[in-house]
């Protein structure tokens, strides 16, 4: 890392940290519960310049979702699936692409989404799939992406499609998709787990006819566009882990060190040692691998191969951090409000819930471990 | 599968048939709400299943341990919030089996028969895990005593009609200075805090209860003064396998979801890829070795057998194996399981792993029963109980 790199993610670390303290802080609990998208942090997100960095600076991106995260994850997830949409237009698209999503993606005029998933074995297959048909310089797509989180406040999705190719053949092709496309439409909202304010809808696709203009690579990048974003947004998403373990481990250590118990903290006691010590060891570890693999993006190298060894570890551990958090806390740590009789502030049940959204999910047929295993 | 009686067999299934009409199709809403699940004392009152370990001589049903354990299973496959609520009033009558005299046992027993439940209160602000941290007192008075101070974290405690409550006698003793009382719920003095809004479990009721010189008769003493940290204890010994089984039934339904989910995303597929069949694997294997450790348990309880570390053994293996199973089945299912059911068990799973002494607790009693064993001796007679002072 140059040292220029080193000011500028110092700098970005400072800003999303005093952020986190004075807009999400007093928010994330209110947003786990009303689960509202909260569109006046997102417009603050774009003042502080938060929201462009994915092209930019992506070791900065990184930095900003981890702190973010640390605090507020759904705001984490917002902006991970903004800057992943972002990254896939900066990437792939042409000069007109570009200057018309780009900047305005980055100064957050415009809010970015993906549609990835579709509720069969793998994308293209199953009645619900996505497809396309190419006709006259016009494609037309029907059929559904589920799970797509933004949906219906994003003002931009980048989908993936499964259009005939040659020989009988099908290929999968990337489309930007306005919104307000003719024919799109937004689902009920699905109930998650975790992670509430960042909405989680299907999108239905109803002869949607889009210019070809409208696809992002030619058609024979579409299975890298996919493969690459993904790569991409699971980096994001691991920094969310990290914040989100840093919490973990700041919280329970503070309960631990406040809480009496055999006549002194318990944070004395080594089985409480052991909990939060391998909190903050995995964390840590996992918070390099996601720098080495943010580095790599930023240089334009291979990086697949390390985002899905981020993966696959965190979805090892990852849900572990507030397991053993929480274990940490006792009583304490499976409470949603602060009992009577009692002080504090409780963020582990929830941060308990939005884990699991930012380390379980992955597809059936979308494993790290092949991705990891072909490249040996 | 497990070797059972035709007895038992019978009382499986309509255990089973019990869960798949009243409490599965209500799991998600009660969980989504909150509320305490009212509607189930009364469904259950004809079969008067809270009275399944009250004996016979006093009108119960007198199941067994191991038969417990199997309706617990189910009711755990069920909701584990509702199944708490079963358990821990199970848990409440232990402590009176254990000391009580025959008027205390019909007086507690009687309505756990019409469809009522009690609970248990040892913890407090001050004493979770270090038991003897506790500040409650009671001081004897002309004709009882009187109770003063607070329990946190109680099961059952806003609609419980009886309890055991723990209490000083005598501070300066410390644990040997703790006694138990049965009190009846409407006692003068004894007030109850609103429920707890918790991660998992979330319609068993769980509140903070105030006892302010709260004045009962001598005759509500448990065995004798000072005898309330062996009883807690033993109660303890005796209820934990409750939660293995509840854990048992939790992982059982993870699996059998995951399972119907798969069925679903792989249509005409007979098999997931091997990296998934796996996992269904150790699933499995896992949630039957919970199961055997559990029976094993309870094979030793009804021989007579000293039993206290294979019941922290329950716990800890149960309460666990849940947890991974539930991550794992979430994990599997990815966004789909995010948005089902399957989260509402990982949370349920969270709690299981505190409650009823947490699995740090359960390991430090099971420590000291590994490491006090001499080696390459012969079988030393075990104390069926053991006292927990941790440290």
């Amino acid at each position: 890392m140059s040292t220029s790199q080193a000011n500028e993610q110092q700098r970005i670390t400072k800003i999303a940290d005093a952020f986190a303290d004075e807009f999400l802080e007093p928010i994330a609990a209110d947003l786990d519960r009303n689960g509202k998208y909260p569109k006046a942090i997102i417009v603050e997100l774009a003042k502080h310049d938060l929201l462009g960095l994915a092209v930019s600076t992506f070791t900065g991106h990184i930095q900003a979702v981890q702190c973010l995260s640390h605090v507020c994850p759904a705001v984490g997830t917002i902006l991970n699936n903004h800057a992943a949409a972002s990254y896939a237009i900066g990437k792939w698209g042409s000069t007109a692409q570009k200057s018309l999503y780009l900047s305005a993606l980055g100064k957050g005029e415009v809010l970015g989404a993906l549609g990835v998933y579709e509720r069969g074995t793998a994308i293209g297959i199953g009645q619900n799939a996505l497809v396309g048909s190419e006709a006259n310089g016009k494609i037309t797509l029907t059929g559904k992406k589920s799970f797509v989180r933004n949906a219906g406040v994003a003002d931009v999705y980048v989908v993936f499609a499964t259009l005939p190719a040659e020989a009988g053949k099908t290929s999968i092709n990337a489309f930007i998709v306005d919104a307000k496309a003719a024919g799109l439409s937004v689902g009920a909202a699905e109930q998650t787990m975790g992670l509430r304010g960042c909405p989680v809808a299907e999108l239905t696709f109803k002869n949607v006819v889009l210019d070809t203009s409208a696809r992002l690579g030619a058609p024979k990048d579409g299975v890298a566009i996919l493969s690459e974003t993904l790569a991409v947004y699971a980096v994001g998403e691991a920094a969310q882990t990290v914040g989100i373990g840093k919490a973990a481990a700041k919280h329970a250590a503070a309960a631990a060190k406040h809480r009496i118990q055999f006549g002194h903290p318990i944070f004395s006691l080594q089985a409480i040692q052991t909990l939060l010590a391998d909190i903050a060891s995995d964390t840590h570890l996992a918070w390099l691998g996601v720098q080495n693999a943010a580095q790599l993006i930023e240089d334009g190298a291979p990086f697949t191969t390390e985002s899905a060894m981020i993966k696959n570890f965190l979805g090892r551990f990852g849900q572990r951090l507030l397991t053993d958090a929480i274990q940490v806390e006792g009583g304490m740590g499976i409470c949603e409000k602060v009992p009577p009789h009692f002080t504090g502030t409780l963020p582990l049940a929830r941060l308990f819930r939005d884990i699991a959204g930012t380390t379980l999910l992955e597809l059936p047929a979308d494993f790290p471990e092949a991705i990891i295993a072909a490249s040996l | 599968m497990n070797i059972i009686s035709p007895e038992q067999t019978a009382i499986q299934a309509a255990a089973k048939a019990f869960v798949a009409q009243h409490i599965i199709p209500k799991a998600v809403e009660f969980d989504k709400s909150g509320a305490f699940h009212a509607f189930l004392l009364e469904a259950a009152k004809p079969s008067k299943i809270f009275g399944m370990a009250v004996p016979r001589p006093y009108g119960g049903l007198d199941y067994s341990p191991l038969t417990q354990a199997l309706v617990l299973e189910e009711w755990g496959y069920g909701c584990c919030g509702m199944a708490t609520t079963l358990a821990a009033s199970v848990l409440s009558m232990e402590s009176v089996l254990l000391a009580g005299n025959d008027e205390q046992k019909r007086r507690f027993f009687t309505p756990m028969l019409n469809g009522k439940i009690g609970a248990f209160a040892l913890t407090e602000p001050s004493a979770g895990s270090d038991v003897g941290g506790g500040k409650t007192t009671a001081v004897k008075t002309a004709d009882g005593y009187t109770l003063h101070g607070s329990k946190c974290w109680i099961t059952n405690g806003g609609i419980a009609e009886v309890f055991t409550i723990f209490a000083q006698t005598d501070p300066a003793k410390g644990v040997k200075g703790i006694s138990a009382f049965i009190v009846e719920r409407g006692t003068p003095g004894f007030t109850v805090g609103d429920e707890e809004d918790k991660l998992g479990l979330r319609s068993s009721n769980t509140v903070f209860l105030g006892l302010h010189d709260v004045k009962i008769p001598a005759a509500n003493l448990l065995g004798k003064e000072g005898d309330g940290m062996k009883i807690a204890m033993q109660t303890l010994d005796l209820a934990r396998p409750a939660i293995g089984a509840l854990a048992v039934g939790l992982a059982r339904r993870a699996l059998d979801e995951c399972v119907a989910l798969t069925h679903e995303r792989f249509p005409g597929k007979p098999f997931p890829g091997q990296a998934l069949q796996f996992k269904f694997a150790d699933m499995k294997i896992q949630i039957e070795a919970a199961r055997q450790v559990l029976h094993h348990m309870m094979a030793l309880r009804e021989a007579k057998l000293p039993f206290s570390e294979e019941s922290a053994m329950t716990k800890t293996y149960g309460t666990d194996m849940a947890m991974n199973v539930t991550t794992t089945a979430v994990r599997l299912m990815g966004a789909a399981g995010y948005t089902s059911e399957l989260g509402k068990f990982m949370r349920d799973a969270k709690v299981m792993q505190i409650y009823e002494g947490t699995n740090q607790i359960q390991r430090l009693v099971i420590a000291r029963a590994v490491l006090a064993r001499p080696k390459a001796a012969a079988p030393a007679e075990k104390p069926s109980t053991e006292k927990v002072t941790a440290k």
